[in-house]
């Protein structure tokens, strides 16, 4: 179980801190929404190690992450875009997420097997700058599959879809979850995809996280 | 505590940040050792010197000063023109006035000596038709004028025109719905735009001509147009007056640095180029008479002396040159220091870049930064005196160390195009695509092969290219290190001319020509396909 327990944080200027805390478990999507400015992406931000809290916890499964740098956090982050470098191919997008010195047949197999499970099979060579936002999407969320990580933050990871393929994304998000167990964090302001993908629900008001 | 985000989104690069500051403080120190020689050349000798600063101060300022007004209307005339005008060849025309930045000074003053000598082709030509010479405009104070505008002219177009053609399509297709007049379009448009670079690119330029040596040297035409700079060689190498070159070259440090910090106030000047996206709209009617008039005038002023020398130099002397065992030394002399100067530019640039993009502390970017202006307030005869006393006071052998102190001085007069090249690309990727490079934990390396080379790959081949080119048609710094076993292309022209062979000087000059604009163009061109093929 992901656990935060009062974390704060204050901008420069912000007379008030933000003072969060929600509970997320393992395959389900606990969504936060919230109006623009709300402090999602400040959340977001303090999760992944981005920003330094003026206190409080993040556990997960009793493990405290706070003095983790990014890097050495347990999660993978989805963006709504730039998640990819667009010059590489997408197999080699695919490739940072595993360990290094991995050996090269060992790269070539997993993935392949992770484009099979996010459904591009065969698209490893192309360039990541030229695939459409649906498949830039689930490149990294192959990605995701190959770092191995217990938690999932996702930045408005549908916004730049249309509509078909936001539906198909969402829905492979929601699969992988259970599948893998993941602790998934999404952050939307759109109504549609928290309502149809969360089973846990927060609103971010006046620096403060409402459980719904 | 508070966080701050910048910081924290950085990739963590201890090893960047410490390889950067270690190399900034040797550079300083560098750069200190050379101050101080000269400084204790200065005190050591308390014998008066003839050298009468003051006017030379004061032509170097008139000259400076007029070269960075004139640059400056020519160069907006001619970014107005090529942002309106499309035809076919626009792309190898904005290349060619590119190329200014690393066209040698004494390859441009040769081109127009060619043209508007006293033997030149305007002189004969007038000759031949009237009867009558032109005299010599390419001599003096105008000869000057002319060959600063010609390199700076093109030179602050290029940024202007990247300006221009930045202007977001939105605001152009606004005016271009409102009717805008040409004159209303360019005072609502197109000022706003450049205006922001012309305090900036004023002061580089009368920098560029403040420290101008070979141009000076070649067209000067005596003490009354004499600069600092030439002065300080003058001193050292014919007049063996070290006390008065010291004078001199603390005086250029002082000028120097007093426009350095009062540039650094001023606005920047953008140093890539984006694509234009803007929708075509073309002026009607005078204007684009206007336009085409310039131009046309421009191609000529800037291209005219180049095809000159060209001509002149493949036509006349360049068998016997190439017979000659002395010109395939220089050659190989030029190409070695040429290469190796880009190289060590290469590893000290992308040093410093590195560092510089890993942090977000103010006080350590500035560190970072200063070495940059190493070569601003320390010119290149100045620096070249420095090194030139460092070596007599260690008690080196001059012939020793000359190559290793040309190369070394070489590449600290290129770092700061250098690290205006590299720098804006790398500090970008940090931060754009730091917080994804940081949640991967991808390691120093894997960020270097995987994002930061792939994507700048053409960076570093225009680094290279811009090294590379400034050491072969380098002549301030070898001037003074120069002997008759060790010279480099340009000190050989520069010989040759002095003792008026002047087809062995037009056939070095082509050959100086084409190696520039080979390796100008073809360097970003290797190195995008090599970064390419790492992808």
């Amino acid at each position: 179980m992901l656990r935060v327990e009062k974390l704060a944080f204050a901008h420069p200027r912000q007379t008030v801190p933000y003072e969060f805390s929600l509970l997320a478990h393992a395959g389900e999507v606990t969504a936060v929404s919230g109006a623009s400015g709300s402090g999602k992406s400040t959340l977001l931000d303090l999760l992944a190690g981005f920003l330094v809290p003026i206190s409080g916890q993040i556990e997960l499964d009793h493990e405290n992450l706070v003095p983790l740098p990014p890097e050495q956090r347990p999660l993978s982050l989805l963006l709504q875009s730039e998640s990819l470098f667009e010059h590489l191919s997408a197999a080699s997008n695919i490739a940072l997420g595993l360990p290094r010195h991995t050996l090269k047949a060992e790269q070539r197999q997993k993935i392949a097997a992770a484009l099979a499970e996010v459904g591009l099979d065969g698209l490893g060579n192309q360039q990541a700058g030229t695939l459409s936002g649906g498949q830039k999407q689930r490149v990294a969320l192959a990605r995701t599959l190959l770092r191995a990580r217990p938690v999932l933050l996702l930045d408005e990871p549908f916004s730049a879809l249309d509509d078909e393929t936001r539906v198909v994304i969402r829905e492979l998000v929601r699969t992988l979850t259970v599948r893998h167990r993941w602790h998934t964090i999404l952050v939307s302001h759109h109504a549609n995809d928290v309502e149809t993908l969360a089973s846990r629900r927060y609103v971010l008001r006046d620096g403060q996280l409402l459980a719904i | 505590m508070i966080g701050t985000k910048v910081m924290l989104t950085l990739p963590h690069r201890p090893i960047r940040i410490l390889a950067a500051l270690t190399l900034a403080t040797a550079i300083a120190t560098l750069i200190a050792l050379v101050l101080w020689a000269i400084m204790a050349a200065a005190t050591g000798n308390s014998t008066g010197s003839r050298i009468d600063i003051p006017h030379l101060l004061r032509m170097t300022s008139i000259q400076a000063g007029l070269t960075a007004v004139l640059s400056l209307l020519v160069g907006a005339a001619l970014a107005w023109s090529l942002n309106r005008l499309r035809f076919p060849g626009r792309d190898m025309v904005v290349g060619l006035f590119a190329s200014a930045i690393v066209t040698p000074g004494m390859v441009v003053a040769f081109g127009l000596l060619s043209i508007w000598g006293r033997n030149g082709w305007i002189n004969r030509a007038s000759e031949a038709l009237f009867g009558t010479s032109i005299g010599n405009p390419a001599f003096g104070l105008s000869g000057i004028l002319l060959a600063h505008v010609v390199l700076d002219g093109a030179f602050a177009a290029r940024i202007m025109l990247a300006r221009l053609d930045a202007i977001p399509s939105a605001r152009l297709k606004t005016g271009q719905s409102l009717g805008l007049s040409a004159w209303q379009r360019f005072t609502l448009l197109d000022l706003p735009a450049i205006r922001g670079t012309v305090p900036g690119l004023a002061a580089i330029i009368f920098l560029l001509a403040f420290t101008s040596f070979p141009i000076v040297l070649m067209l000067g035409g005596g003490p009354a147009n004499q600069t600092l700079e030439v002065a300080i060689y003058a001193a050292v190498r014919q007049d063996f007056d070290l006390v008065g070159a010291v004078y001199l070259a603390t005086t250029q440090i002082a000028v120097c640095s007093l426009v350095i910090l009062a540039a650094s106030a001023l606005a920047p000047i953008p140093t890539s180029f984006g694509a234009s996206t803007a929708p075509r709209w073309r002026d009607a009617g005078l204007a684009q008479a206007l336009q085409i008039t310039v131009l046309g005038l421009c191609l000529v002023g800037f291209a005219l002396p180049l095809l000159s020398v060209l001509v002149d130099g493949l036509s006349s002397g360049i068998g016997r040159i190439v017979a000659k065992p002395s010109f395939w030394w220089a050659t190989a002399s030029s190409l070695l220091i040429g290469s190796a100067s880009a190289l060590l530019t290469l590893a000290l640039a992308l040093t410093l870049a590195l560092g510089r993009g890993a942090t977000g502390r103010g006080i350590v970017r500035t560190l970072l930064g200063m070495p940059a202006f190493a070569y601003l307030a320390v010119p290149a005869v100045v620096l070249s005196l420095g090194f030139f006393l460092l070596v007599r006071q260690l008690g080196l052998e001059a012939s020793f160390a000359a190559p290793f102190v040309v190369i070394l001085a070489n590449s600290l007069l290129a770092l700061p195009f250098a690290m205006a090249t590299l720098g804006p690309p790398l500090e970008a990727i940090a931060r754009t695509r730091g917080k994804l490079i940081r949640s991967l934990g991808l390691s120093g390396w894997q960020q270097f092969a995987s994002v930061e080379y792939p994507l700048i790959g053409r960076d570093i081949g225009v680094m290279l290219a811009l090294a590379f080119c400034f050491s072969l048609g380098d002549l301030g710094v070898i001037a003074l290190f120069g002997t008759q076993d060790f010279q480099t292309l340009p000190l050989m022209m520069f010989r040759a001319l002095g003792s008026y062979r002047g087809n062995d000087a037009a056939a070095i000059a082509a050959i100086l020509l084409i190696g520039t604009v080979v390796a100008f163009v073809g360097l970003p061109k290797l190195f995008e396909r090599i970064a390419h093929a790492a992808r």
